[in-house]
């Protein structure tokens, strides 16, 4: 098996076998033969996790012998999937434990399907969060993970009818086996209240804090094995109680009722994971979910450098912060509380610290995503943080005058507290101020963020903005979800590409050996065929695998035009059937994907798509020259099963969208051909593996912001001179993909073509319908396919989050590997 | 809540036998205490059996605190159980306050 090492020859197969039945009987209180799928997988669980612990320990051991200097990575999201695949892996263990459970006659296999995903998280910040967590792990760093024990994550899509239902994500219904709760290091967290103005002892003005609600955040601990096994950092996620008032409050009979809100009030805020991965405009409760997580994490940072200090000079030398996005933002006002409040340091110095001590990350440059918080609410829920920050912002603009004085315009536009109406606190401001380093997570991105987004503060601050383009961990992405692949690289080139992933380069010189190109498109194949029964059990659908999978499985969103791939898809079943024109080779057309509950468009895309399928694959004459599907909740463990299997990888946003994309890197990790625009991490991926292995098409960036700055844009003007995408508009205006629901997908053909297409789908329509029959062309010839898929997965060894962090590590956390004594590498 | 009262000299320190001063105990707290700081200007509380204060309970402090300020008297404190003493400090309230380790501490600090 790829991967697989000895690495820890103290496990044998009876012993693991002798720890799965323990836990089994004494953690279950069941007989082995009278096991549920979900109890098997606990007890498989729980075994593992036993080899976790012991090595959590002795990493905290080694840091804290080293001194080390350690990382916390703030961010309100964590995609983390399954992870007893991932945890056996890391740890050498999978062929073990799989051999261990099929002579217990239990398929390893079975027991993996029985984990729910952990999708704390909705899509791409989450999922970054989690390769991250893997891959300093990985690399022996101190670091860890911050986040909210959501009690229900991202809610699970079912469809009806062709829409999305929304239905709890009870994650924990059955317990997870992988988190420890930590009840003893439980803290308080204050919040609402009001500031009572007095003088202290001195006469100095003293600003009281009072009034406020008190919520108890209890740690749980989820440990994160990187490869090897040498190192266990954790995930520490915190869940909110009501405070032990409670208790007393109940026998106050008269305020019985008002006693059990105070209970369900307090401990609602970590219930549920907000399901849009835009801004919650106004929504209290996310604000709150956003304090309780920094607030939680300053707590125990500081409680924990304090262990071994007794003042903070030393602070921003032992401690990194990463704001991952502006959620956890407040850290900055919530840092110098801790330390001007609660410590007594000087508002300079305490200024000093916090700016050495963050840093943040930006994730998108759309205007309607900038988090920005009302002053009103944010008085009301954090009173001392606000008159915080309007210091902050009382200084910072001070310094803006003087470097540009007279210049009220750009003192307007760089504000962290907004003047004019409505009042708003600037997250992102507050952000970028509160830190020594700002990245981007492509090198498109971040020079949209330098020069469109925030242009002022680079002016003022250049040397605080970098890139970090995003990263993948191969060790999920390849390794875990497609291990036929992984060890045909590793029988090709060795297995050090699992901690080194530019070792694919290896490859580049068997590109042209026909045996393995024959063996690229057998693992392709097989894995085609994997997801064929996937999808039948999802869909009831049947896909043939020899088409051509051509995939789109991401967030529903305007931006990411799925809609673009279902006009071409209408397109091509137009073509089919009017022109007599079959596609250049048959393809199946997968879609997956959310859509945030308060996202009409988003939801209606999702409609369109599964009527669109339906029309086209029940439809005689089509001949199963096409299908199309759409398999319901999309999550990790689904995305695992998907990726493997595509040919095509649709990263098709308008450009200067999509801050970076990853699962752009994944698919062209796992052999699949990319079509896209120049967006993002796309515009990388094309200078690694050579422009002519990609499929690009489309508007560049500069060439939408020129359109657009000019007003130029004319979607009427594409309608007139395509008859192709004129023909695909009308079909959708007549119905054709709702005889049964008249007028539903006429919002469509209004959007593009009277409302402006503020997405561009009919501008790159026509560059697009020729690339892909570009792609169609060159699918058939299957040599010269494998050959490209082989070159991408050669040259795509830059996107491990490996490397990501390691250039975090180096240029803005200041943190070292701490490995263990005498281990080889 | 229970107060034990001690005179020791001109200083009366007043020890809070409740484990909790919190919404469900002020109001009494504040009915008890009022007599002794209407008759005592140099007062101490020793709060070593309090293991839990809320909003609520640090505000009836304060007020126990501007009471005496008003009558030119002081109030100090002594024996902060270390959460009790997290939360003055996460309010600004030990600027106000004086606050020892010990009843003795406290009662020395009276002196001139």
């Amino acid at each position: 098996m790829a991967g697989e090492q000895s690495m820890h020859g103290e496990v044998s197969l009876s012993a693991l076998q002798a720890s799965i039945r323990h836990y089994v009987r004494y953690a279950l209180g069941k007989e082995w033969q009278h096991l549920s799928g979900a109890e098997l997988f606990r007890a498989v669980a729980l075994a593992v996790r036993e080899r976790l612990v012991d090595r959590m320990l002795a990493t905290e051991a080694r840091y804290r012998q080293a001194h080390a200097k350690r990382l916390y990575y703030l961010s309100i999201e964590f995609l983390m999937g399954r992870s007893l695949s991932n945890n056996l892996y890391n740890l050498g263990l999978f062929d073990l434990c799989q051999e261990a459970l099929r002579t217990l006659g239990v398929d390893l296999a079975m027991v993996e399907e029985s984990e729910r995903d952990a999708a704390l998280g909705n899509g791409g910040l989450g999922r970054l969060a989690a390769c991250f967590l893997d891959s300093l792990a990985t690399l022996d760093m101190p670091g860890y993970g911050y986040g909210i024990h959501y009690e229900y994550g991202l809610f699970q899509q079912e469809i009806s009818n062709g829409y999305q239902q929304e239905r709890p994500d009870n994650w924990l219904a059955s317990g997870t086996p992988w988190e420890i709760e930590r009840i003893d290091e439980a803290c308080l967290i204050p919040v609402y209240g009001r500031i009572e103005h007095a003088l202290d002892r001195d006469g100095q003005y003293n600003p009281m804090w009072l009034d406020w609600k008190i919520l108890i955040g209890v740690p749980h601990d989820m440990p994160i094995v990187g490869y090897g096994g040498r190192t266990v950092n954790y995930l520490r996620l915190y869940s909110a109680r009501s405070s032990a008032e409670f208790d007393m409050q109940i026998f106050n009979a008269g305020d019985y009722i008002k006693a059990v809100e105070q209970k369900i009030a307090s401990e609602t805020i970590t219930k549920v994971l907000y399901p849009s991965d835009t801004v919650e405009a106004g929504q209290e409760l996310r604000l709150v979910q956003e304090y309780f997580l920094v607030a939680c994490a300053i707590r125990d940072i500081v409680k924990r450098y304090l262990q071994t200090h007794t003042t903070f000079d030393a602070f921003s030398s032992q401690v990194a912060i990463q704001l991952n996005d502006t959620h956890p933002a407040v850290a900055v006002a919530e840092l110098m509380r801790v330390l001007i409040d609660e410590n007594d340091l000087p508002w300079e110095r305490a200024w000093e610290i916090t700016q050495a001590t963050l840093g943040y990350t930006n994730h998108t440059l759309m205007p309607e995503a900038q988090e920005r918080w009302s002053i009103a609410l944010f008085e009301h829920v954090l009173p001392r943080h606000l008159q915080i920050i309007s210091e902050i912002n009382r200084r910072f603009l001070d310094h803006v005058t003087l470097v540009w004085p007279g210049d009220h315009e750009r003192l307007q536009r760089m504000a962290i507290l907004t003047e004019s109406e409505p009042k708003q606190v600037r997250m992102g401001h507050l952000a970028i101020v509160g830190s020594h380093a700002v990245n981007g997570v492509s090198a498109l991105h971040t020079e949209l963020v330098k020069t469109a987004l925030v242009p002022d503060f680079f002016q003022l601050w250049p040397e605080r903005f970098n890139n970090k383009t995003n990263g993948i961990t191969q060790r999920r992405w390849l390794l875990q979800a497609n291990p036929l692949l992984a060890q045909c690289l590793t029988n090709t080139i060795g297995d050090a590409w699992i901690t080194d992933l530019d070792v694919l380069q290896a490859l580049e010189p068997a590109a042209q050996d026909a045996g393995l190109q024959q063996e690229f498109r057998r693992i392709k194949r097989a894995n085609k065929e994997r997801l064929a029964k996937v999808i039948r059990e999802l869909t009831r659908v049947t896909v043939d695998p020899d088409t051509l999978f051509d995939v789109q499985v991401k967030r529903i969103h305007e931006y990411k035009r799925q809609l673009l791939n279902v006009l071409h898809i209408i397109h091509e079943y137009l073509c089919l059937i009017e022109d007599h024109q079959a596609p250049t080779v048959p393809r199946t057309y997968i879609f997956a994907g959310k859509a945030a509950p308060g996202y009409w468009a988003a939801k209606q895309i999702i409609k369109l798509i599964n009527n669109v399928g339906r029309v086209i694959n029940t439809d005689a004459r089509v001949h199963g020259q096409l299908r199309v599907v759409f398999l319901p909740d999309y999550r990790v463990s689904l995305a695992e099963k998907i990726i493997p299997a595509a040919d095509l990888s649709e990263q098709i946003s308008t450009a200067g969208t999509e801050a970076s994309g990853t699962s752009n890197m994944k698919f062209a990790l796992n052999g699949a051909l990319t079509i896209g625009t120049l967006d993002g991490a796309n515009i990388e991926i094309r200078e690694a593996v050579g422009a002519e292995n990609i499929f690009i098409f489309g508007l560049q960036a500069q060439e939408i912001h020129t359109l657009r700055a000019q007003g130029a844009y004319q979607p009427r003007e594409h309608y007139a001179r395509h008859p192709a995408l004129r023909r695909v508009l009308d079909a959708l205006y007549a119905d054709r993909f709702c005889p049964q629901e008249p007028g539903l997908f006429r919002w469509i053909y209004h959007a593009l073509l009277d409302h402006g297409d503020p997405y561009f789908h009919l501008a790159d329509l026509p560059s697009y319908i020729a690339v892909q029959t570009q792609v169609g062309a060159e699918f058939t010839n299957p040599a010269g396919w494998a050959r490209k898929a082989i070159l991408n997965v050669a040259r795509i060894g830059t996107f491990s989050s490996d490397r990501t962090i390691r250039q975090y590590a180096r240029d803005i956390w200041q943190i070292d590997s701490i490995p263990e004594n005498g281990a080889l590498d | 809540m229970e107060l034990m009262c001690e005179h020791i000299g001109e200083v009366t320190v007043v020890v809070l036998a409740g484990a909790q001063l919190d919404a469900s105990t002020t109001a009494e707290f504040k009915s008890d205490i009022a007599p002794v700081l209407e008759a005592h200007a140099q007062v101490v509380f020793d709060l070593s059996q309090l293991a839990f204060v809320d909003s609520s309970g640090l505000g009836a402090l304060l007020s126990c605190l501007r009471h005496v300020h008003a009558k030119g008297g002081d109030l100090k404190l002594c024996s902060i159980l270390p959460p009790v003493r997290a939360l003055f400090e996460l309010v600004r309230l030990h600027r106000l306050f004086h606050i020892f380790d010990t009843p003795e501490a406290a009662i020395r600090a009276f002196q001139p």
